[in-house]
């Protein structure tokens, strides 16, 4: 037995995996009856089906006239790994990483993110998705200004040409334009600049 | 008649009034420039513009949406006639002879036929919508719990027909989406579900991060793994206006494209791709004299240009009608209205006739504007196409950002966004349509809770479904789709049709 559509034996793992999720998740809600429907009763339902549909999608990459590798993008393993044991510490001994210091904590939490993203195909997939976290991260500490800045270098950093000047001046333009358009013109309560607090 | 032409009336003193007409020209200006570039789609398009229009009212954010889809079918055509790109998948057909036609010199009358022969169809259309909607309205008012559940499986099942690729597939990720809708309270019992204590999830997973990161996010993220070719043909656009000898030869083909493309849109699953797919098959059986398609037929130009456009027009009719969308396009305006506060649904033409018929007047005056509009900006179009991906795509993500981001200023939205991301490149990698999924997200809710009623009323019978004309019409008929669907033969019909749409 050997994989002959590695596309169809992902995607089948995929439902597999959001259909056991969510049908386990369902076992603590109440199912009801057909005639009162718990919350669990339409979920369980779907994520059965959805199962069932897994096993046939991935049954069928076992016997396929369309032959696709395995290996359908980069995945970098050992990095998952390191993200799940991170992400598990960040998410279960909060309160102690807390306790040392809240910046400390927050730390742990950004590095386990950045693992989990770059677990996953080229630098260009990583660097877009993560920019993004940032922004969202950094937009009311900094203010839509330095965000921008910061957001066009790091998208820039995706791509294949990275020229200095260019960028430099694209980032400074839509800096502006966006305190202008999106703060001043649509009235969005982003703050423009960094709070100076105390 | 009388209450068509009343109703019209309203429509248009609404339409007509000086703000919507501005935020309607906003729109469609908006819809052209997106349109023309290539790499994002009228989908991503809509979610990245989607919060701008929070602070308008919801008459005049679902003209401006409505202007946006329109004018990206627009702008997309620019971009196959003039790059050999497709600025929208829409547009891929009109690339075959557009293209060819700039290479012979007649870029020009190409996009000006294009441009004609889209106006004619989304007025044509527009008045079908006009025509067509009271009625259905009419009827789904007395649809009861039953009925609209039967009739959300036929519109998913339909959406399943029409995906590309494996029909498992299309149906796992329906299923899949229906599952993400049911993320947050359950309005029934009030238990939070699959929330995992996260208090952002209670309210659901946020519409705007799930339509961004899957379609928006994958997309860039794919362009820029494929890296950059694209060459401007701009050397000579000539004089737009197609000759009259030109237009007489493209007058049968605009309107047999008009009518295929309506009927076309109104289909679950429909919308603009498969009109122009539809009637460029059509042209190509049809047209037997000049140059032979694919070699630069007028033909091949104004055909597929009106299909799609009149199809873009009447998937609005599903949508506005009875409250379900008919493509992914569709469920995001659904996702705007609910976001205005308005429950979709027959109710809303009785409930508020200004927004609705004052949309449906927009388009028209919208349609309007692009011709006026866009013959005279095609310079501006073709400059726009010189910028290099490498500076247009931090803007793209910057305005995708900042529009996930303002929905509810969290940071939470933006981590989702990512992961939808994420998940949309693993979509296009494993060939899982992720359209369909959108499609199931916004129905979820709905489906839960009319089975739930259906159930209740009939006292836990499910025979009720069958036992009631309408709702065992719309079931036989989304079975027969399936049987019908899954018959090897027509599989590999099936399969010849998307491959050639996808050249």
């Amino acid at each position: 037995m050997q994989i002959k559509n590695g596309k169809d034996f992902w995607a089948g793992l995929m439902y597999i995996g959001f259909g056991l999720a969510f049908v386990l998740v369902s076992r603590n809600y109440s199912m009801g009856s057909a005639l009162r429907m718990g919350p669990a009763y339409f979920p369980t339902w779907l994520g059965g089906l959805l199962t069932l549909l897994g096993i046939i999608v991935v049954a069928r990459s076992f016997k396929s006239h369309l032959e696709y590798s395995w290996r359908l993008f980069e995945f970098r393993r050992y990095f998952m790994l390191a993200a799940v044991v991170i992400g598990g510490i960040a998410y279960w001994k909060q309160a102690m990483l807390v306790g040392v210091h809240p910046w400390f904590a927050l730390l742990i939490n950004g590095v386990a993110i950045v693992l989990f993203f770059a677990s996953f195909g080229k630098r260009s997939l990583s660097w877009i998705l993560l920019v993004t976290v940032l922004f969202g991260y950094l937009l009311k500490p900094l203010g839509v200004v330095i965000t921008t800045i910061i957001l066009v270098f790091g998208a820039s950093l995706a791509g294949h040409e990275f020229k200095f000047r260019e960028i430099l001046f694209l980032a400074i333009g839509l800096g502006i334009f966006c305190a202008a358009a999106f703060v001043y013109g649509l009235g969005l309560p982003f703050p423009v600049w960094p709070e100076l607090r105390g | 008649m009388e209450q068509l032409l009343s109703n019209l009336g309203l429509g248009f003193s609404v339409a007509l009034s000086l703000t919507n007409l501005w935020y309607c020209f906003i729109g469609v200006l908006l819809g052209t420039l997106i349109g023309v570039l290539p790499g994002i789609g009228p989908l991503a398009t809509i979610a990245m513009l989607l919060p701008v229009t929070f602070t308008l009212s919801p008459t005049s954010a679902l003209i401006m949406l409505a202007g946006i889809y329109y004018g990206a079918q627009y702008g997309g055509s620019t971009t196959a006639i003039l790059v050999n790109l497709p600025g929208e998948t829409s547009s891929a057909i009109t690339m075959l002879d557009g293209y060819q036609m700039a290479r012979q010199g007649r870029a020009g009358p190409a996009l000006g036929i294009a441009a004609i022969g889209s106006f004619i169809a989304g007025s044509a259309a527009t008045l079908l919508i006009a025509v067509a909607a009271p009625p259905l309205a009419e009827v789904a008012l007395k649809f009861g719990p039953a009925e609209y559940f039967s009739l959300m499986v036929l519109g998913l099942v339909g959406a399943v027909v029409l995906a590309h690729g494996s029909v498992v597939k299309a149906v796992a990720m329906v299923i899949l989406g229906l599952l993400l809708g049911l993320i947050g309270t359950d309005v029934n019992s009030g238990v939070a579900r699959f929330t995992f204590g996260v208090p952002e999830l209670s309210d659901g997973l946020g519409f705007v991060a799930i339509a961004m990161g899957t379609f928006g996010y994958a997309e860039i993220i794919l362009n820029l793994e494929q890296g950059e070719h694209r060459e401007v043909f701009t050397a000579k656009v000539g004089k737009l206006l197609p000759s009259m000898d030109d237009f007489i030869y493209c007058v049968p083909s605009i309107i047999r494209a008009t009518i295929l493309g309506s009927a076309l849109g109104i289909l679950p699953g429909g919308g603009a791709l498969l009109g122009s797919f539809g009637a460029y098959a059509v042209e190509k059986k049809l047209t037997k004299d000049r140059e032979p398609f694919g070699k630069g037929n007028i033909r091949g130009v104004a055909g597929p240009e009106a299909g799609n456009n009149a199809a873009a027009q009447t998937s609005f009719i599903p949508m506005l009608t009875l409250g379900i969308p008919s493509n992914a396009i569709m469920a995001m305006m659904i996702g705007a209205m609910m976001i205005q506060g308005i429950a979709p649904g027959p109710q809303v033409m009785t409930q508020k006739p200004d927004l609705f018929w004052g949309m449906i007047a927009s388009m028209w005056v919208g349609n309007l504007m692009l011709v006026i509009l866009n013959l005279p900006l095609i310079g501006m179009w073709i400059k726009l196409l010189t910028v290099p991906y490498r500076i247009l795509y931090p803007a793209i993500l910057l305005f995708c950002t900042i529009g996930v981001y303002s929905v509810q200023n969290s940071a939470f939205d933006s981590i989702l966004t990512a992961l939808f991301g994420l998940f949309g490149y693993i979509c296009v990698k494993t060939e899982s349509e992720p359209a369909p999924m959108l499609l199931g997200y916004i129905l979820g809710p709905l489906m839960e809770e009319n089975l739930r009623r259906a159930m209740l009323l009939s006292r836990g019978d499910p025979t009720v479904f069958f036992q009631r004309p309408i709702s065992a019409v719309m079931l036989v008929l989304a079975i027969l789709l399936l049987i019908v669907i899954a018959l090897p033969f027509l599989q590999k019909k099936r399969d010849e049709v998307f491959t050639e749409s996808d050249q």
